[in-house]
């Protein structure tokens, strides 16, 4: 008997005003940013503003901030869940009445999520995943902890996809938990040219948004020099440069840290039969359960460096999964071992019976015409530039180059009558995926005009969540997998979820 | 029971062997009619700006610019006259195959027991000409379904019905 009566309508914890509160709160700042920031500039352009604006704003900020409250409450007071015939009910809605419900069996997974708000107040939320739509979102945003573990328990009860035993975490040993040692070196040790390049992005475009302003500040006066290109400020250009260029590596070195110890805090898996339970994050806790029938495509990458240090990261995806959520089926940290034995739990007798097959070597050549374009490309750049930035060249060839070899390199494929394997990598990265053949949606054969001269074409098996692309491979070939597959998905009529 | 045993590759169905069936050609002039539109408004738009226009240097840049889009809406419309032939498909007892395109060719197969949902659609255009659009949908991503512009509406609907059929007796 479980201590929650689920049966009558109930509201969520009175603490759900605060976590309500915070999230119109957030969805307002987030809407209204750019607006509030143009204040703040104009006031302070202004110099310092009457005491009428200045009454004006604070009386405008607490109107703002009383409405968002009384939204609160009254999204509280008219926000009720039950449990009734095997269906899960939630009214809600002040000036919209909506009624929600959904079926015991059309449940696919329920996640307990907590973000900072919710850690402080001491609640947590519960998020239902249906099968279907994903447009439609069934969570409840405030509950006592243990009520919302008992009502996961009883919504995911009668599910039969779903055998999550009584999750209680205490009891079951840990398999593996990501110490903070352990995060720092996953930390230090990603591959950092891809933050490196989004704020790099990000810099370039703030720094046209914002040049006004800039302008108008007369920030950038004592700069100008640095800008000149004569004779002797090509060397404090370049200095320049690389000065930027290194404080931008420092700044994406330390975001991507960040993330990783704020994404994977406490990160910590328990494996059973049915699959595995992940739970992590700092500010936002979450809590999920993987099993085996639902996974579709399994991931496993690295890169030289983690590869040296033994740490490797297995990535889930899941049929319906938005794609918010599949960024978190993440298992950072793991060791070698670690990952073969949760491979071979989703993926049986997989060790020992890959083959390697590469693809043509015109991949290779395809690559190289690609990786010349580009380099046409910044050169029409460089050409503006002083002379000795020719030299980049050099630097450019190199890496464009190792990087078309280590692709082809790393790239091999494997398909037999249980799993499709394809792995590949780039000049630093690693990776391999895997998918159980049975999960395959739906296949694609392309070959472009090039590829038809030479008899060659992609082929790309899509799965109820990611593709998996296996490029330029004899035509003959791939039809003879096409033909494999579809003979086995057809036969077999096995579920795919 | 565990077994695994060897396939055939040489022995199952092959989909080289396929006898692909070709859409209504009535489809092609609805392409074209599509295409002749959606230049055809730009185009229109600059005559009458460049009639109506007092300034020189609009008058002397407008041929140009509408001599290139002329150009490459006769260039867009030849692209999809020689791919015209290559849009065929083909029903097999267990999945449904279509194939498109000049330059880079598709194959597509879809498995019926991976059949999500089934639609037809039909556009102005293809109602006055009696043609219909099937679009079947598999759970993967968005390059996952299978949509076949282009059949007789009677046709579409008979292959409607009969996927119908095939999902319900599925379960």
């Amino acid at each position: 008997m479980s201590a929650f009566d689920f049966e009558s309508p109930s509201r969520q914890s009175a603490k759900g005003i605060i976590v309500i509160f915070g999230i119109n709160a957030f969805k307002v700042l987030k809407g209204a940013w750019a607006f509030i920031l143009l204040i703040v500039i104009q006031g302070i352009r202004s110099g310092n503003g009457s005491f009428r604006n200045q009454l004006l704003i604070i009386g405008g900020v607490l109107a703002v901030v009383l409405m968002l409250l009384i939204v609160a409450i009254l999204q509280y007071l008219n926000f009720t869940f039950y449990l009734k015939d095997g269906h899960f009910f939630i009214k809600k809605g002040v000036l919209n009445r909506e009624e929600l419900s959904v079926s015991h069996s059309k449940i696919q997974n329920v996640y307990i999520k907590q973000n900072l708000l919710q850690q402080i107040v001491n609640v947590v939320s519960l998020s239902i995943e249906t099968a279907g739509d994903d447009k439609t979102e069934i969570s409840i945003s405030a509950l006592p902890k243990p009520m919302a573990i008992e009502l996961k328990r009883q919504l995911l009860k009668n599910s039969n996809q779903l055998r999550i035993k009584d999750p209680e975490p205490k009891e079951k040993p840990v398999y593996f938990r990501a110490s903070f040692p352990k995060l720092l070196l996953e930390g230090i040790s990603e591959n950092h040219l891809k933050s490196f390049l989004i704020i790099f992005a990000f810099v370039i475009g703030l720094y046209n948004d914002l040049k006004e302003i800039v302008n108008s500040i007369g920030f950038m006066n004592g700069y100008k020099g640095w800008f000149q290109l004569e004779g002797e400020s090509v060397v404090a250009l370049i200095i320049f440069n690389l000065t930027f260029i290194i404080a931008l590596i420092f700044v994406s070195m330390l975001f991507s840290m960040l993330k990783m110890l704020i994404q994977n805090f406490d990160l910590t898996v328990i494996r059973n039969e049915e699959g595995l339970e992940l739970s992590k994050g700092l500010f936002n806790k979450i809590n999920l359960g993987l099993t085996s029938s639902r996974i579709q495509k399994t991931t496993v990458s690295t890169n030289r460096l983690k590869q040296l240090l033994g740490l490797y990261k297995l990535s889930f995806t899941q049929a319906n999964a938005n794609k918010k959520q599949q960024l978190n089926f993440n298992i950072v940290g793991l060791g070698k071992i670690q990952v073969k034995e949760i491979l071979n739990q989703f993926y049986p007798n997989i060790d020992g019976r890959i083959k390697r097959h590469k693809p043509s070597k015109y991949m290779l050549i395809k690559h190289s015409y690609l990786g010349f374009f580009l380099l046409l490309l910044i050169n029409m750049v460089l050409y503006f530039l002083p002379a000795v930035f020719l030299w980049l060249n050099a630097v450019l060839i190199i890496l464009i180059g190792s990087s078309i070899y280590f692709t082809y390199q790393k790239t091999y494929y494997y398909v037999d009558q249980d799993y499709i394997v394809r792995a590949g990598g780039g000049l630093i990265d690693t990776w391999s995926s895997f998918l159980e053949l049975h999960k395959t949606q739906c296949i694609q054969i392309s070959e472009t005009y090039f590829q038809k001269r030479r008899g060659l074409a992609h082929l790309t098996i899509y799965s109820a969540s990611k593709t998996l692309k296996i490029p330029h491979i004899p035509k003959k070939e791939a039809l003879n997998i096409s033909n494999q597959i579809l003979y086995l998905v057809e036969s077999q009529n096995r579920d795919w979820m | 029971m565990f077994t695994n045993e060897q396939i055939d590759v040489a022995s199952l169905p092959k989909l080289e062997d396929l006898q692909m069936n070709p859409i209504d050609r009535k489809y092609l002039l609805i392409l074209l009619l599509n295409i002749f539109f959606t230049y055809g408004i730009p185009i229109f738009g600059l005559l009458v700006a460049n009639y109506l226009s007092v300034n020189k240097q609009f008058k002397d840049f407008s041929p140009y610019v509408l001599f290139t889009l002329l150009l490459m809406m006769v260039l867009t419309m030849l692209i999809y006259g020689i791919g015209f032939k290559k849009r065929v498909y083909a029903l097999r007892e267990r999945d449904i195959c279509y194939s498109h395109g000049y330059f880079i060719n598709k194959l597509i197969a879809l498995p019926f027991n991976r059949i999500q949902h089934i639609e037809i659609a039909r556009s102005f255009l293809a109602r006055k000409f009696g043609l219909a659009t099937l679009k079947i949908y598999s759970a993967g991503e968005s390059g996952s379904d299978l949509v076949i512009h282009g059949l007789p509406k009677d046709v579409a609907e008979s292959q409607y019905a009969f996927l119908t059929q095939v999902i319900n007796e599925r379960v």
